[in-house]
């Protein structure tokens, strides 16, 4: 239906159209800036099948001169491992996506209205917290000693429910694509400012609840910063982490080398997983999400919004 | 204006709330900790009551069951679970303990090490080295002092290990954490392929120096121009390792200012300004320039381990014990085909002695039992072989006192051996030498004790300029010691840096607090 | 748009306490709404932010936070001891800047133009392709770039450059082309995610208003400037400010890793994140990152709110407070 009034418009609108020229100068720039995201990520799944003394003699290749799948065959040695990680972040990831992306909605509505006096305070009260921290510390203390959250899903979730950043974000499309006037006559009509949130805010606001769910989705998805402080059993962990650790290894080690000369000396040894292991790593961590993406992306269509004011 | 007003209103509000909801919270931490020092005191009322008993031996029934926790780093492994199952029934037997183990990956071992003791978790032991901030937290109160402890509680130490471990690991002349027993002193020298030079005619024992080496790395990029003379990354050891010029930097070796290890001057001075430093990095970027040396050294982070393993290497610099080539050939799949020529003394100093030791934490709820623990690691063949390795006849075969490998060796294999106790009750592999541990106890002796041996050196007064310096010291040094750079290009900027950034006010604070360590001794 | 300016506060305030409860009384369901989020930032952002004393403490940990010494200033000398001071300053925010200004001409005409693309299955494709680089971390990327500018393996250096008869580079040693190589990658990397909230922002823009334009004979080009960024100022702006809130924390991630720490680069990568991680894991204090952090929020602070003052003399609807 949307479509199809979009269609209209544009028929009977023949102005309405960029030049073919133009047109054609938009597909060739977005192809070939397609080719430079997609290039990088091709080399990433070429590197993970290729043959590891290959890489250390001659690099990343597009074209390995010999291909191998002992990575993909050494990450799922323990697949168990890794299908429980990717049962954690799933979960993690749709209760946190869900939840958040409400709560973000509660929130940026009241302090998206002008009429509310206290909107500028609360809109401060949020816009602070990404300025100012009070460092890791207080804030693992918090969680850990007045919480007792640790090695519990919540702990996954609940420090990044709030997004700042988000809350402003949605706020501010509050206030410029939802007419004001339609607010009044439903406040005229009596109805409660839940209803009001509920039946029309919402409804009028699928791009940028899809934004932030997709986004949200992300963050959710790609954290591994929180199953390192706060989980200490294997088994509780989120898929990132567990193909990140191998990366914050290789780093520690890297980025320490009195530290990695100490342990290397004292007889420790490290087994780090080769260059196409991370890479398969790397994969495994984001495959799921990418074939996410398309599904936040039928929000994005033109017209949508459109029909949905009208209707 | 006005509604501004009434928003700081709320504000303060909010701002009271939060206040008193953080205090609330600061009183809990200090009540902890005011709970920790009284459990402290009480434990040591407890040791010392047990010391006016101390006729009495003291027998398992006494003790109540307790859990230890230990925390070390380490990938964790899939039998975990099994060890400690087995461990538990070996330590109820002996001191009625069962175990916690606690591996940390070392990706996040820092930040959660750093928590854990920041958040005063109660744990029991807690794996601690020199290199890994030792020093600073025992002056954040992270760890017990453990000489009375040792002398009640780990004779096994004392009786197993040469003194000169306990002796060069104080702080303070106080023992905060029980080193391993392994080897004693270091040296520097080079792995290389023996089978190349063995084709090539090259006798490496005429090899004396670094210098000496040129000749060889000529004659090897010659015949074998795939392979790389001398490979180093920018995270592998170079010729100004601290092993390899026996600098002595007093504990953490990024913090500049040391004296030679194997030298009677106590002057600190800047490695940059010696003449050994010098030479050496000259002939570096000699290597670098011919050739020798790859062309990414400074930005590589292929290890020189990655790079056997792909057959481009020649020789690497390792610190040498006995044994590191079969070491690195093992890893490496080139076992058989790697020999090891020493270019250096050998040496005994703080990095070695403090190099792997377990501390108590000062949240233990009974270090005494803690202690007990650590002595059955440096005494107990069969819990210190279980945790090193696994169980017997699952996770290795056992003939003699040598092991084989099984299908399920790689379900248990931390790699850990060098952090728990005594290594020289460790079984041996039957493709490692089965006189390794005579070598190593030969290997410790007669090398020469740094002067400083036993001090560390207290960054906290002069913190901002290590600070500071730890930048420009990043900027320079990793392209200056892989000789990438020609030093006498660039040194009187990196000295100037290194001055405005505090040098000298380090080196002066470092000087000041050997000289009062060598007063005391 | 700008006519809701207009509300309350016509009377008189007799006594601001009973104006108070009378808002309270009015808006109950706002608060309401509110207090999960409430709850959350609490916790997870109030309480902890006591830590900020840390930065003029010297922290012993069986004393406690609160416990520990005071130590005055003394943690914030390492920022202000060496020439590097001005570097790392200057370098965050010169990059930032860039950055900002960067992140909001390239994902906003990308945002504008696949709106334009009719043909929804390429429109899909391009914006779904144009979002894979936010999935790479930064270390993963240095692998690919270094993969391009290694000296020995990269594309450049064995392939493109003697292609076009090119003597190879040193690229980890010449620090002029870093200032580009470093605003590429972030662009490249933060382009799809940008263009994202731009779009959901064009595509909350009533089409009656094209529609009316069209019948008077403006041209696309015409359209754009006048009706479609005009309608994204306010969005436009609350992006710009955050972002200038952040001005002193640079990404880490892209100016440590993707540098490979080379130290001949240090001129032009060390930004404040990096030196402080640095000092970190030599000191190991969190006295003296907690006191860089602070450094980074004030002055942050004080810019938006500069911004922010600036805004609202211009337009009050688009203030963020």
């Amino acid at each position: 239906m949307s479509a199809e009034t979009e269609k209209a418009i544009h028929i009977s609108n023949p102005k309405n159209r960029l030049p073919k020229l133009a047109t054609f100068g938009i597909h060739t720039m977005f192809t070939i800036y397609s080719l430079l995201c997609i290039i990088p990520l091709i080399l990433v799944i070429m590197v993970s099948i290729s043959d590891e003394t290959a890489i250390v003699r001659s690099g990343y290749s597009f074209w390995p001169s010999e291909f191998s799948l002992d990575a993909y065959q050494f990450l799922f040695k323990d697949a168990t491992a890794i299908v429980r990680a990717y049962g954690i972040s799933i979960a993690v990831t749709l209760i946190g996506t869900i939840t958040s992306m409400i709560i973000i909605a509660l929130y940026a509505y009241p302090i998206s209205r002008r009429d509310f006096p206290h909107a500028k305070f609360f809109t401060f009260f949020v816009f602070f917290t990404m300025l100012f921290n009070g460092g890791l510390v207080p804030w693992y203390l918090v969680y850990v000693q007045l919480l007792d959250l640790k090695n519990t899903m919540l702990a996954l979730i609940v420090p990044l429910l709030v997004a700042a950043f988000f809350v402003l974000i949605t706020r501010t499309f509050f206030q410029t694509t939802i007419p004001q006037a339609i607010l009044e006559s439903a406040n005229m009509d009596g109805a409660g400012e839940l209803t009001i949130f509920f039946k029309i805010v919402l409804p009028l606001s699928l791009p940028v609840l899809a934004t932030v769910a997709l986004f949200q989705t992300l963050t959710y998805w790609n954290d591994w910063f929180l199953s390192l402080v706060f989980i200490t059993k294997e088994a509780n962990i989120s898929i990132q982490y567990l193909m990140y650790k191998t990366m914050l290894n290789i780093q520690y080690l890297a980025n320490n080398s009195t530290a990695a000369a100490a342990i290397r000396a004292a007889g420790g040894e490290f087994k780090f997983p080769s260059e196409s292991v991370r890479m398969a790593m790397v994969i495994v961590g984001i495959g799921p999400i990418v074939f996410a993406y398309p599904f936040f992306q039928k929000y994005f269509v033109k017209g949508l919004t459109v029909g949905a004011v009208k209707g | 204006m006005r509604k501004n007003k009434r928003a700081s209103y709320v504000a303060a509000i909010i701002l009271t709330i939060a206040l008193i909801v953080t205090a609330c919270g600061g009183n809990n931490t200090k009540n902890t900790g005011e709970n920790t020092s009284n459990n402290k005191e009480q434990t040591s009322t407890n040791t010392e009551s047990k010391q006016n008993n101390n006729t009495e031996v003291v027998t398992d029934s006494e003790l109540k069951p307790y859990k230890l926790s230990i925390v070390y780093p380490g990938p964790p492994q899939k039998d975990e679970a099994l060890i400690e199952e087995e461990l538990n029934k070996l330590l109820t037997e002996r001191i009625n303990a069962t175990i916690d183990l606690m591996p940390i990956d070392w990706g996040s071992w820092d930040e959660k090490v750093n928590l854990m003791i920041a958040s005063r978790e109660e744990v029991d032991i807690i794996f601690t080295a020199q290199w890994n901030g030792h020093a600073m937290n025992v002056g954040k109160g992270a760890f017990l002092e453990l000489n009375d402890l040792i002398e009640q509680y780990g004779q096994g130490v004392l009786d197993s290990q040469d003194p000169a471990f306990l002796e060069g690991a104080k702080i303070n002349g106080k023992n905060y954490g029980v080193p391993t027993t392994k080897e004693l002193a270091a040296s520097g020298g080079v792995v290389y392929r023996k089978d190349i030079t063995d084709e090539l005619g090259i006798d490496m024992t005429e090899i004396k120096t670094i210098e000496d080496l040129d000749a060889v790395y000529a004659k090897v990029k010659e015949a074998h121009p795939e392979l790389t003379p001398l490979y180093i990354s920018s995270t592998d050891n170079t010729f100004n390792s601290h092993f390899f010029g026996n600098y002595d930097f007093l504990g953490d070796a990024t913090i500049p200012g040391a004296i030679f290890k194997d030298g009677n001057d106590t002057t600190v001075v800047p490695i940059e300004t010696t003449d050994r430093w010098l030479e050496t990095t000259r002939l570096t970027h000699e290597f670098f320039k011919k050739g020798y040396i790859n062309a990414d050294a400074a930005t590589s982070q292929v290890s020189s381990a990655d790079a056997w393993k792909a057959g481009i290497v020649f020789s690497a610099i390792e610190s040498l014990k006995p044994g590191k080539d079969e070491e690195v050939a093992a890893a490496a799949g080139l076992s058989g085909k790697l020999g090891q020529i020493e270019l250096t003394n050998k040496t005994i100093a703080t990095s070695e002695t403090a190099g792997s030791m377990l501390g108590i934490s000062s949240t233990s709820q009974d270090p005494e039992r803690a202690m007990m623990f650590i002595n059955l690691l440096h005494t107990d063949k069969e819990v210190n072989n279980l945790i090193n390795f696994g169980i017997k006849d699952v996770h290795y075969t056992l003939n003699g006192e040598i092991m084989s490998k099984t299908d399920r060796t790689g379900d248990y294999s931390p790699g850990h051996a060098w952090m728990f106790g005594n290594q020289f009750l460790n079984y041996l592999w039957d493709t490692e030498d089965p006189e390794k541990w005579e070598k190593f106890k030969e290997f410790n002796t007669g090398a020469i004790k740094s002067p400083a041996l036993g001090f560390v050196f207290d960054s906290e007064p002069v913190k901002n300029e290590v600070g500071a310096l730890a930048n420009v010291i990043k900027q320079y040094q990793v392209a200056i010691d892989r000789g990438v750079v020609n030093v006498d290009d660039v040194l009187d900027e990196y000295i100037a840096a290194l001055k405005a950034a505090g040098l000298d006010t380090v080196i002066a604070e470092k000087q000041t607090q050997f000289d009062a360590f060598l007063a005391g001794q | 748009m700008s006519t809701q300016a207009v509300h309350v506060d016509l009377e008189q305030p007799p006594r601001r306490k009973a104006k108070f409860i009378r808002t309270v009384k009015k808006y109950w369901m706002f608060y309401l709404m509110m207090l999960p989020a409430l709850l959350v930032l609490l916790l997870n952002n109030y309480i902890p932010m006591f830590g900020i004393i840390i930065a003029f403490k010297n922290i012993n940990y069986t004393d406690g936070i609160l416990g520990s010494p005071w130590s005055g200033f003394s943690n914030f000398k390492y920022l202000f001891m060496t020439s590097d001071s001005w570097v790392i300053t200057r370098n965050t925010l010169l990059y930032n800047s860039g950055f900002i200004i960067l992140n909001l001409i390239f994902p906003l005409a990308f945002a504008i133009m696949l709106n334009e693309i009719k043909n929804r299955f390429l429109a899909k494709m391009h914006q779904t392709v144009m979002f894979l680089p936010y999935f790479l971390s930064m270390i993963v990327i240095s692998y690919l770039t270094y993969a391009f500018l290694s000296d020995t393996n990269g594309f450049f250096n064995k392939t493109l450059l003697p292609m076009l008869n090119i003597d190879p580079v040193n690229w980890y040693f010449t620090k002029e082309v870093w200032p580009y190589i470093l605003s590429m990658v972030n662009t490249w990397k933060s382009m799809g995610y940008y263009t994202v909230i731009y779009m959901a922002a064009i595509i909350g823009i009533d089409e009656e208003y094209y529609e009316a334009a069209t019948i008077d004979g403006a041209s696309k080009f015409k359209q754009i400037f006048t009706i479609t960024i005009p309608l994204l100022t306010p969005i436009i702006t609350i992006m710009t400010l955050l972002q200038i809130g952040r001005i002193f924390n640079a990404d880490f991630g892209l100016f440590f890793q993707v540098p490979r720490e080379s130290g001949v680069l240090f001129p032009v990568t060390n930004v404040i994140d990096t030196y402080v991680y640095r000092t970190f894991i030599t000191v190991g204090d969190i006295g003296l990152s907690s006191a860089a952090g602070l450094i980074q929020s004030v002055v942050g602070f004080t810019l938006v709110f500069l911004s922010n003052w600036i805004v609202r003399r211009i337009d009050s609807d688009n203030a963020l407070f």
